[in-house]
C-alpha cells in the first residue's frame, strides 16, 4: 500500500510531464481550478471533520437531539372546540434536534417529489389549453425571497391571534353552515414542513421536466405504437426516463430542507440542526458550543452526502450537457380527451397556484401597509410605493445593497476566470484529474451552506488568522470566497455544455496552423461559446445575490444591521428585518419592507433568468438547479 | 533521411490500445496514404503526426529531428479534418487568412497569397461567405485551401472527401492529385477508401488492428500482396480453405475438397493448411491461347448475375462448400444456374497463406 502511493504517483507524473511540454496551457488549465477548489472548498470542510472529532458523540444521543420516546407526538395535532370556533393545531413531532431535521427533510423531500413529479409529468406528457402558462408559472417560485416567504407562508396558514388566511377563507364558508369558525393553523415542524414543501418542490419539478426534454420523440411514439397508453406509458416508458431527473431533484430537496434556516426561523421551530448552526454565529465568542455545532455540521454534511452516492451520475456535468442539449426531437405531448383534461386540471392548477403564492403574497405585502391580521392592509394608491421609496432611510439597507453588489462583482471575476477553467479543461484536458475536477465543480451544490459557512469559520480563523482572510477582521473577503465556491458550479456547466458541444476539430485546425492554445481559446472558443459562459455567469451571479446560509451567518460578524460598518448582504437585510420587529420606521411593519426589499430581488432574479435563458437558447435545463 | 519517421507507436486509451507499434517512414514530397478498416487506428496515427496526441511508447520524427513532444502549433504540419472544422464565425477570407496572420506576413502578402489558394481551388468571390453559405464541395475547397495557404511542410488529410457524393469525390480527388503534384507537398491521406488510396498514392500503408500489415506502391500492393489480410482487403475477392499438396516453384497446389488449385505461395510448407484468396477479375468462360498462366477452377453456378460491367457468378468447389466468386466479362452468355461450368482465373489473381482463423471469419461472413 504504502508503495504503490508513489508508485501511482509516479504514473499520474509521468502522463502529466509530456502534456505540460507540449501543451503547458492545457495542464494549467486543469490544474489551477482543481487546486483552487481543493484550497477553497475541500480543506476548509476537512476541519469540520477535525473538530467535530472533539465532541463526546454520546451526548448527541441525548434526548435533546434524539428523541424518540412517544411523547414526540404528543403535540403532533389538538383539536379544540371553543364557544364559536374549532381550533386545530397541527404542530408536528419534536424527535429532537438531529431527528427533526431528518425526519423533516425525508417528509418534505418525499411530498415534493410526489408532487414536482406528478405535476411535471402531467405538463410534459400531455397538450392542453394553458399548458404554457402552467410551465411558466410554475417558475415562480424559484425567484428567490428568503424570508419573507416564509413569512407570508405563517401568515397563510400558520398560528396567529386572528384566524391565518387560509381559515379566514374557510371560516366565511363553514360560519353559515355550522356557526362557527374553524381556524387550522401549523406551527412548528408542519408549519416549516408546509412551507418547504412549497418552496421546494418546484425543483424537483424543472428537474424532471428537464428529463422529460431529452427523451426523443421517437421513444414515445415507438411505445404508443406497441399499444403502451396512459398509465402503462407512464410506467413503462415515461417514469424510468424521467427517473434521473425526480432523483437529482430530489436530493437538492433533501439538502435545502437539512440547510434551511428561514422556515425554521419563521415557525419559530429551533430544534433544526440549521438552527442550531445558525445560532452559532449569533454568539460567536462562545467557543463551548463548538465541538456541539462542529458534530452537528459534519452529520449534517453526511447526510447530505449519503443520497448522492446514488444521484451522483446525475449532478455530473456530462449528464448536465445531455440534458442542456435535449433530444434532437423531444417529444412534444399527447392530446387529451375531455375527462383526461379535468383531470389534469384538477390535479395540476391547485398546485401550481398555491406554488406561487407565496410569491404573490410577499410581492402584496410590499404594497401594504401591515399584514398583521388575516389579510393584508394595503397602502393607499397615493403612496403605493411607500414601502420601497422608504427603504433609503432605514439604517443599514443601502448599505447591505451595497455590499450585495460590491460582493456580486467581485466573485464574479473569480467565478468567470476560474469557471472558464474548469469548464474548458474538463471538456478539453485528456489528463489525470478531469474526472476529480468534475466531481469538484459540482460538489458545491451538495454541500450545505450552513456547512460551508461554519467550515470556513473555523478554517480560516484557525490557520488564517491575522491575515486578509481572517473573518474575524475581513469578512467580506471570505464571504466573496464563499460565494465564488458555492455558486461557481452555474458557470462551470455552462462553459462545460457550450464547449463540447463545439466540435474539437475547430481548435485542433487552429493549433495546427499554429496557434497557441492560449490565442486559440481567444480566437476560436471564446466567440463560439461566449453565450453560454455569459449565461453561467449571470446565474452564478444571481444566486451569489439571493444566497442565504453564508449572507445571515458570515455577513452578521460585523454587527446587525444598524452598526455602521456592517458587512451584511440583501439577504441579510432581509432577515433582520423579518425578525426584528423594533426596526420600526415610517409607520410601517418592517416586514412590509423587507418585502418590498424581496421584491426588488425577485425582479432582478426574473429578468437575469430571462436573458440567460435567452442566451443560452434553451431555458427550461439552464435553470435546473 | 526519410522525411516522416514513426518508429515503434504504441498508444493507448484506457483498455483499448489503439496502436500496437506502428513503424512507417514517408518520403518529401510523396503522396502517401494510409488504409485500413474502421477503427484500425488511421485517425490516431494521424493525430500522432499532428502532435494532437502523445504516444505511450515510441517516437515520431521529422528530418531526423524528434518532435515526439513537440507540440502541434510548432510542427508545420497541417491537418484538414474530415468534417473539415471551418470556423463558423469567420468569413471563408478570415479562415484562410487566420493561418498566415499567425506567422505575421504583412497585409499584403496575406492577401496575396489568399488570393493565390482562391484561385488554385477555384474558390474566387466567395471570401465574404460564412462557412454555413457554402456547399460541401465549397466547403471542402475551403478547408484544404486554409491549409495550402501556409505551404505547410506536411499536410495531414483525414477522410477529407467522406462526407460528400461519389459524383464530387471522384472530381476533387482528381484536384487533390493535380495540386499535390503541381505543389510538390508531403501529404499523408488517411482513407478507408481502397479505390480512393490506390488511385491517388504514391504509396500507400494497409492497416489492420493497430498494426501496419504492408507498405508499397499501389501495384506492389495489389498484385502482390504479402498478407493475407492484404490479400482479402484489396480488390473484390472470395476465400476458401484447403490443405497443402504440394510445393511448384513459388506456387502451392492447395487441395479444396475435390479440386486442386494452383496459387502463389506465401510461406506455406506441405501439408500447411492454407487460405487461397483468388481475385474475381479477369476470369473468362472460354480457354485463353497462354492456358499456362491460367487456372482451370470447376464448379456448379450457385450465383449468375449480370452487372453491367461484368457478370458477377459464384461456383461452389467440387466436394467443397465454399464458393468462388468470380468476374466474367459481359460479352458471354451467363451461365446458368446449377450448370457445372470451367472458368479460367489468372494464376496470379491466387494466393495462397497459412490461415488466420479472424481474418478467414470475417472474409467468409463477408462473401
Ligand atoms: N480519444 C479516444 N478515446 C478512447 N478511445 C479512442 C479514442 N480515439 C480512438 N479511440 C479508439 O482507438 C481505436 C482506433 O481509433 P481511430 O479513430 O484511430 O480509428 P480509425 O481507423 O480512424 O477509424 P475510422 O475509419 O472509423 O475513422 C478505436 O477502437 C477507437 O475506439
Ligand atoms: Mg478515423
Amino acid at each position: 500500500m504504502a508503495a504503490s502511493i508513489p508508485l501511482s504517483l509516479r504514473r499520474i507524473t509521468s502522463r502529466i510531464a509530456p502534456r505540460a511540454r507540449t501543451d503547458l496551457e492545457i495542464v494549467l488549465l486543469l490544474y489551477i481550478p482543481i487546486l483552487a477548489m481543493l484550497f477553497g472548498f475541500v480543506a476548509p470542510l476537512f476541519i469540520v471533520v477535525v473538530e467535530a472529532s472533539k465532541m463526546d458523540f454520546r451526548e448527541l444521543t441525548s434526548s435533546y437531539y434524539i428523541d424518540l420516546s412517544s411523547e414526540a407526538f404528543n403535540n403532533f395535532i389538538t383539536v379544540r372546540e371553543l364557544p364559536n370556533m374549532i381550533r386545530i393545531s397541527v404542530n408536528g413531532f419534536d424527535l429532537g434536534v438531529i431527528g427533526n431535521s431528518v425526519v423533516n427533510a425525508l417528509l418534505v423531500t418525499f411530498i415534493a417529489a410526489l408532487i414536482g413529479s406528478t405535476t411535471a409529468i402531467l405538463i410534459g406528457l400531455y397538450r392542453f389549453p394553458g399548458r404554457r402558462l402552467l410551465a411558466i408559472l410554475a417558475y415562480i417560485p424559484l425567484l428567490i425571497a428568503p424570508f419573507v416567504n416564509a413569512y407570508v407562508m405563517q401568515r397563510y396558514f400558520g398560528k396567529s391571534f386572528t384566524l391565518n388566511t387560509f381559515s379566514y377563507v374557510l371560516s366565511e364558508v363553514t360560519r353559515p353552515l355550522i356557526g362557527k369558525d374553524i381556524m387550522i393553523e401549523f406551527s412548528g415542524q408542519a408549519g416549516v414542513a408546509l412551507a418547504q414543501i412549497l418552496m421546494f418542490y418546484p425543483i424537483v419539478y424543472i428537474n424532471t421536466l428537464a428529463a422529460l426534454g431529452a427523451i426523443d420523440a421517437t421513444l414515445v411514439e415507438q411505445a404508443i405504437n406497441l399499444g403502451a397508453r396512459g398509465w402503462r406509458l407512464i410506467r413503462s416508458i415515461i417514469l424510468p426516463l424521467a427517473m434521473p431527473g425526480v432523483l437529482a431533484g430530489s436530493t437538492l430537496v433533501f439538502i435545502l430542507s437539512l440547510e434551511d434556516v428561514g422556515a425554521p426561523i419563521i415557525f419559530r421551530f429551533h430544534k433544526v440542526m440549521a438552527y442550531q448552526i445558525y445560532q452559532y454565529f449569533q454568539s460567536v465568542g462562545s467557543e463551548a458550543s463548538r465541538p456541539a455545532v462542529a458534530a452537528l455540521s459534519f452529520l449534517m454534511l453526511v447526510f447530505a452526502a449519503l443520497p448522492l452516492i446514488v444521484v451522483r451520475r446525475y449532478l455530473s456535468l456530462r449528464y448536465y450537457a445531455r440534458l442542456a442539449r435535449g433530444a434532437p426531437r423531444p417529444f412534444r405531448g399527447l392530446r387529451l380527451g375531455r375527462r383526461g383534461l379535468a383531470a389534469v386540471y384538477l390535479v395540476v392548477l391547485p398546485v401550481i397556484a398555491t406554488a406561487a403564492a407565496p410569491q404573490i403574497g410577499v410581492v402584496v405585502l410590499a404594497f401594504s401597509k401591515k399584514w398583521i391580521g388575516p389579510l393584508p392592509e394595503l397602502l393607499p394608491l397615493d403612496s403605493m410605493f411607500m414601502n420601497f421609496a422608504t427603504l433609503t432611510e432605514i439604517e443599514g439597507v443601502m448599505r447591505s445593497i451595497y455590499n450585495s453588489l460590491s460582493y456580486v462583482a467581485q466573485a464574479l471575476v473569480f467565478i468567470a476566470l476560474l469557471g472558464f477553467m474548469a469548464g474548458y479543461a474538463t471538456a478539453r484536458a485528456r489528463l489525470p484529474g478531469a474526472s476529480v475536477l468534475d466531481i469538484l465543480s459540482s460538489l458545491p451544490l451538495a454541500v450545505p451552506g450552513l456547512v460551508v459557512a461554519f467550515s470556513y469559520y473555523v478554517f480560516f480563523t484557525t490557520y488564517f488568522q491575522g491575515s486578509m482572510l481572517d473573518p474575524v477582521l475581513f469578512p467580506a473577503h471570505v464571504l466573496v470566497l464563499a460565494y465564488v465556491m458555492r455558486k461557481i458550479p452555474f458557470t462551470v456547466r455552462s462553459v462545460f455544455t457550450a464547449v463540447i458541444q463545439t466540435p474539437e476539430e475547430l481548435e485542433e485546425a487552429a493549433r495546427s496552423l499554429g496557434a497557441r492554445r492560449a490565442r486559440v481559446i481567444r480566437r476560436i472558443v471564446l466567440p463560439l461559446v461566449w453565450r453560454g459562459i455569459l449565461a453561467g455567469l449571470l446565474l452564478s451571479a444571481i444566486y451569489v445575490l439571493s444566497e442565504v446560509s453564508v449572507s445571515i451567518t458570515l455577513g452578521g460578524l460585523k454587527g446587525s444591521m444598524v452598526s455602521p460598518d456592517h458587512v451584511g448582504p440583501i439577504t441579510f437585510a432581509i432577515l433582520q428585518l423579518t425578525t426584528q420587529a423594533t426596526v420600526v420606521a415610517g409607520g410601517t411593519q418592517p416586514h412590509a419592507k423587507a418585502a418590498a426589499l424581496a421584491v426588488i430581488l425577485m425582479t432582478i432574479e426574473a429578468v437575469v433568468i430571462t436573458i440567460a435563458s435567452r442566451l443560452a437558447r434553451r431555458g427550461q435545463a439552464l435553470v435546473t438547479i | 533521411m526519410p522525411f516522416i519517421e514513426v518508429k515503434g507507436v504504441v498508444k493507448r486509451f484506457g483498455k483499448t490500445t489503439a496502436l500496437r507499434g506502428v513503424d512507417l517512414s514517408i518520403e518529401k514530397g510523396e503522396l502517401f496514404s494510409i488504409l485500413g478498416p474502421s477503427g484500425c487506428g488511421k485517425t490516431t496515427l494521424l493525430r500522432i503526426i499532428a502532435g494532437f496526441e502523445i504516444p505511450d511508447e515510441g517516437r515520431v520524427h521529422f528530418e531526423g529531428e524528434d518532435v515526439t513532444d513537440m507540440p502541434p502549433d510548432k510542427r508545420g504540419t497541417v491537418m484538414v479534418f474530415q468534417n473539415w472544422a471551418l470556423w463558423p464565425h469567420m468569413t471563408v477570407y478570415e479562415n484562410i487568412a487566420f493561418g498566415l496572420k499567425l506567422r505575421k506576413l504583412p497585409r499584403e502578402e496575406i492577401d496575396r497569397r489568399v488570393k493565390w489558394v482562391l484561385e488554385l481551388l477555384g474558390l474566387e468571390g466567395f471570401e465574404n461567405r460564412f462557412p454555413g453559405q457554402l456547399s460541401g464541395g465549397q466547403q471542402q475547397r475551403v478547408a484544404l485551401a486554409r491549409a495550402l495557404a501556409v505551404q505547410p511542410r506536411v499536410l495531414l488529410l483525414d477522410e477529407p472527401l467522406s462526407n460528400l457524393d461519389a459524383k464530387l469525390r471522384l472530381k476533387l480527388r482528381g484536384e487533390l492529385k493535380k495540386l499535390q503534384r503541381q505543389l510538390g507537398i508531403t501529404m499523408v491521406y488517411v482513407t478507408h477508401d481502397q479505390e480512393e488510396a490506390m488511385s491517388l498514392s504514391d504509396r500507400m500503408a494497409i492497416m489492420r488492428d493497430g498494426r501496419i500489415e504492408q507498405v508499397g506502391r499501389p501495384e506492389e500492393l495489389y498484385t502482390n500482396p504479402q498478407t493475407l489480410f492484404t490479400a482479402v482487403f484489396l480488390g473484390r475477392t472470395s476465400l476458401v480453405l484447403g490443405r497443402v499438396d504440394d510445393l511448384h516453384d513459388n506456387k502451392a497446389i492447395v487441395r479444396v475438397g475435390k479440386a486442386r488449385l494452383r496459387a502463389v505461395n506465401h510461406g506455406l510448407g506441405r501439408g500447411d493448411e492454407a487460405a487461397v484468396v483468388i481475385k474475381a477479375e479477369g476470369a473468362r468462360l472460354t480457354a485463353p491461347h497462354d492456358l499456362g498462366s491460367y487456372e482451370t477452377v470447376r464448379g456448379r453456378v450457385s450465383v449468375s448475375m449480370y452487372l453491367g460491367p461484368f457478370i458477377e457468378v459464384r461456383l461452389v468447389l467440387p466436394g467443397a462448400n465454399y464458393e468462388v466468386l468470380l468476374d466474367l466479362p459481359s460479352d458471354v452468355t451467363p451461365p446458368s444456374v446449377g450448370s457445372d461450368v470451367e472458368v479460367y482465373v489468372p494464376l496470379r489473381n491466387l494466393h495462397a497463406y497459412p490461415v488466420e482463423e479472424e481474418i478467414v471469419r470475417e472474409a467468409m461472413e463477408h462473401t
